[in-house]
């Protein structure tokens, strides 16, 4: 339990957010508590962003008085999600006195997942979730997958991240962000929890669709999603914290349904689909190193292994070496079978 | 083909819906799109059919029967039980509702008992699909005119299996400020009708557009609604090649008519398009999302 902080400080010296001025002995006395976290499951405004700050700060606020050390706001929670041409007109560079105000708010609080359009000093707009902790903005993910197919059009307006990193955190253990599509890539939970992740964070503007009555809960996207939950949480050993905003923008409903997966891959806590609300629930944090001690995978995971067969597939797709596992005939690249004729 | 005859209706197995999510998601929708514009009430006309009933039921499910007004547009040939079925929609909702016969103004355009109308003599003669059409887009007049007299959005209440195959009429019954119900083929029409309790008589009579007396959507198309959903759901939804369709069991004939008929409509489903010309054309390369900041009704 009381490794935990360390584990962290272990993984991660040299980085943003590690001082190696403060003493290892005083890490080591940290006590780890029972976390509550708290789901800000709200409908956004459609490009009102002093009426979503606000809303934020009202909800951090609730999220103080219940207790919660993590408070999770969902994708885009502070601008909407459909924003299409408004994306320039509600993006915040980091140095926006707003965001430092909204940041204010976790001084001597919970911490706060928040998400915004972030203009970056070159212009381009990412969609990106901020940790919020101690008063300031401690760290960025920039969301690094934009579906751009189906319903979603995120690459004609946004620039993509370039990084997935995890960070430490006040809570005692690393906390892994990532947007919505970020989880629908194996990679991103996977190289989260290898930096020191034990707490992956995924908010989320889903859309529900593919309403069947075969699915679980009658809606194919929370079917999807609980699957990919499940699986990241036991495959990372790892807590894994779902916040999916809901309401509608334009033709589109968003589904809630915000959760709390266990290490185990056990469901902690599930907040309704539809409603809007802010939902707690009590983890014990322990549960991740018991976990891990019985259940090492991240332990025996090769990413030496994986990398030097990326760097094989990279160089290949690129048509830099000869596909070694293609058949004879097969383009270079994606193709392992010789060509086929598409069926009509 | 699998699936579930109620004895009101067939309903194709792969199309079943969880009618409580249905119902749950449209009346989000219903909601968000009323906030979003500033308005507080909605207005639809109430043919008597199932399309109008059920979006009736769920305009009052998602904001109150008080705030819907259902206005019924009958024209002197439209048949009387559609008009009783309509009331009683409207008795077992408690909603408003307003009577406007459309009769003098389409007889004012193409005239009647050998009277010519607006349109000239030869107007007389004008076949029942423009007549029908031009009925359409009467209502939808009358319907954006009482839109202004009840404060409320015009409520769209096509399916998807009409609009997927063009039957609907330009400016007429598909003109609306949104549509809850436009993305349920009409065998799930049937089934979230049954759910929210839409009179069975509604349910289980043949649909019309009642554009001519007699007329039935089946006969005019020359397939089943049961059969076409699923022939739409599979080669649309599912993206099933024609032979795909076929190993389905449908015949080829069917399916490339259904296809020529959903390629046929495509006009019918989008904005017209704007001759590039300006650096920023609307739809173009100026893209908003409809209700933004500003947008709403003060």
């Amino acid at each position: 339990m009381r490794n935990l902080g360390r584990t962290w400080a272990h993984t991660r010296g040299g980085r943003r957010g590690f001082d190696p001025a403060r003493p290892r002995a005083a890490r080591r006395l940290r006590v780890v508590q029972p976390l509550r976290i708290a789901l800000a499951q709200i409908a956004p405004r459609l490009g009102e962003l002093e009426v979503n700050l606000a809303r934020h700060q009202e909800l951090l606020a609730a999220a103080r008085d219940g207790g919660a050390g993590l408070v999770v706001f969902p994708e885009l929670g502070l601008t909407g999600y459909l924003l299409q041409d408004l994306a320039s007109e509600v993006a915040m560079r980091l140095d926006d006195p707003r965001l430092a105000a909204l940041a204010g708010a976790t001084a001597g609080g919970p911490s706060a997942v928040v998400s915004f359009v972030e203009e970056s000093a070159d212009h381009r707009l990412f969609i990106a979730a901020a940790l919020l902790e101690d008063g300031e903005v401690r760290h960025v993910h920039r969301k690094v997958h934009l579906p751009t197919y189906g319903l979603f059009d995120e690459r004609r307006f946004f620039a993509q991240g370039d990084m997935l990193r995890a960070v430490p955190s006040r809570l005692g253990v690393g906390l892994g962000l990532a947007v919505c599509e970020d989880f629908w890539h194996l990679s991103t939970p996977q190289v989260l929890a290898l930096d020191g992740a034990q707490l992956l964070v995924n908010v989320s503007s889903s859309p529900g669709r593919d309403l069947a009555a075969t699915h679980e809960v009658g809606l194919g996207t929370a079917s999807s999603w609980r699957s990919l939950m499940r699986t990241y949480a036991q495959l990372t050993t790892s807590f894994v914290v779902f916040c999916n905003r809901v309401g509608v923008d334009e033709s589109i409903s968003f589904w809630g349904g915000s959760e709390v997966i266990s290490p185990t891959g056990a469901v902690v806590f599930s907040a309704p689909l539809f409603d809007e609300g802010l939902f707690f629930a009590d983890i014990d944090l322990a549960d991740v190193r018991r976990e891990r001690i019985s259940l090492p995978l991240l332990r025996d995971e090769r990413p030496e292994l994986v990398a030097r067969e990326w760097r094989r597939l990279i160089a290949e797709r690129a048509g830099l070496a000869s596909d070694a596992t293609a058949e004879a005939g097969a383009m270079d690249g994606f193709d392992v079978a010789a060509d086929q004729a598409p069926v009509a | 083909m699998n699936g579930t005859d109620s004895g009101l209706f067939e309903l194709p197995a792969e199309l079943e819906i969880d009618t409580d999510v249905a119902r749950r998601l449209i009346a989000e929708f219903i909601r968000g799109q009323l906030r979003q514009a500033g308005f507080e009430r909605a207005v639809l006309g109430l043919s008597g059919g199932i399309d109008s009933a059920l979006v009736a039921y769920l305009v009052a499910e998602a904001i109150g029967a008080e705030r819907l007004l259902c206005v019924l547009m009958p024209y002197r040939t439209s048949s009387p039980a559609s008009r009783e079925d309509a009331e009683e929609v409207v008795r077992r909702l408690g909603c408003a509702s307003e009577l406007v016969e459309i009769t003098a103004m389409v007889d004012g355009y193409f005239g009647a008992d050998g009277v010519p109308g607006a349109g000239g003599r030869a107007d007389l003669d004008a076949v029942p699909l423009r007549r029908g059409n031009f009925m359409a887009r009467m209502r939808m007049a009358v319907l954006y005119d009482r839109s202004v007299t009840w404060g409320g959005l015009v409520v769209g209440t096509g399916n998807k299996t009409e609009a997927l195959i063009g039957y609907t009429t330009l400016f007429g019954d598909s003109a609306c400020a949104f549509n809850p119900v436009g993305d349920l083929y009409k065998s799930q029409v049937r089934q979230l009708s049954a759910a929210i309790g839409v009179p069975a008589p509604i349910i289980g009579k043949a649909p019309s557009a009642d554009l001519w007396p007699g007329q039935t959507d089946e006969t005019e198309a020359g397939f089943s609604y049961p059969a076409l959903d699923r022939l739409l759901f599979w080669r649309i939804d599912k993206r099933r090649s024609v032979e795909e369709c076929v190993a389905l069991g449908y015949e080829r004939a069917m399916v490339e008519r259904v296809d020529r008929m959903v390629a046929g409509a495509e006009f019918k489903r989008q904005v017209p398009p704007i001759a590039k010309l300006g650096p920023r054309t609307t739809g173009v390369d100026y893209l908003y999302p409809r209700r933004r900041p500003g947008s709403a009704r003060a």
